[in-house]
């Protein structure tokens, strides 16, 4: 099964992908309007905001857990040489 | 294709000493040296640190690989769940396969290391993710009272983890927590946060 580049998710179904688009490597939540990738600011700020939405964080903390998570991700290795 | 032998031998030793990680940090803490780690897996105490330089490199990459594994199941069930009923069941389908080493992680999560602590909170994250839509879409329906997303997810979670914190006063013996209290916690959770039917003239 494929995961988000961006993310991590598991992507099985057409709808997770971004755009319907299997051939993507990123789901929809990673994905602008348009179908286009999120950019790191954008994705660090969208995963910030779900981890205070979700869990109640203060968001400082939620910005270096989203900061840890996105490191591990091949989309974002470069950003934290 | 040529089947690089070695490079399959080093993946195997690595599964290998984080599935006995798994187990004996579940039975004894994560305080354990990883000299008892590498005995129990039968592998020369080099070899692990050849693999994980530090203990937290492997704490870290046994907390990831138990999130993916968590995480896949969750996602799975989650995909055909349409009420928050049977996401919590599920959830508690899951906790149940993990129980002891999940129960060993949240009674020690203050004292590991920040990056193991943000690993467990992103586990919790792809709970919350499930949680979210389903409940949202409740509220939206009517069926369950509009309150914080966070604060329903945390009430849950409290609850769950209470009984799994204090495992010795609401069992006797080995017997699963979650088990045998399932029900109760579910439906009182539920009573907690649903509607009140609306009665239809
Ligand atoms: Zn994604």
């Amino acid at each position: 099964m494929k995961t988000c580049i961006a993310c991590g998710m598991p992507m099985e179904d057409i709808a997770d992908f971004a755009a319907n688009d299997p051939s993507k490597d990123y789901c929809i939540y990673c994905s602008r309007p348009d179908g286009e990738m999120q950019s790191f600011e954008e994705k660090k700020e969208s995963f910030t905001k779900f981890l205070v939405m979700t869990q109640g964080f203060d968001e400082n903390v939620a910005r270096k857990i989203a900061e840890g998570m996105m490191r591990k991700l091949p989309s974002w290795e470069k950003y934290f040489d | 294709m040529k089947v690089n032998t070695r490079k399959i031998q080093k993946l195997n030793t690595r599964k290998k000493i984080i599935e006995t990680a798994y187990k004996v940090f579940s039975e004894k803490g994560f305080s354990v040296p990883s000299s008892i780690i590498a005995k129990e897996a039968g592998v020369s105490h080099g070899s692990i640190f050849a693999h994980f330089p530090t203990i937290n490199d492997l704490l870290v990459s046994l907390l990831s690989d138990f999130g993916d594994k968590m995480g896949a199941r969750l996602h799975v069930l989650a995909k055909k769940t349409d009420s928050v009923e049977n996401l919590l069941k599920e959830h508690l389908k899951v906790l149940k396969e993990y129980e002891t080493f999940y129960s060993r992680l949240i009674s020690e999560i203050n004292i590991l290391p920040d990056e193991a602590k943000n690993t467990f909170a992103i586990i919790q994250s792809t709970v919350a993710f499930h949680f979210a839509s389903v409940i949202e879409c409740e509220i939206e329906k009517g069926t369950v009272k509009k309150l914080p997303i966070h604060m329903l997810f945390n009430t849950w979670l409290g609850l769950v983890h209470y009984y799994l914190l204090n495992k010795d006063f609401f069992s006797e013996s080995n017997e699963s927590v979650i088990e045998r209290y399932s029900s109760e916690l579910l439906s009182t959770y539920l009573n907690l946060i649903k509607n009140e039917r609306r009665v239809y003239e």
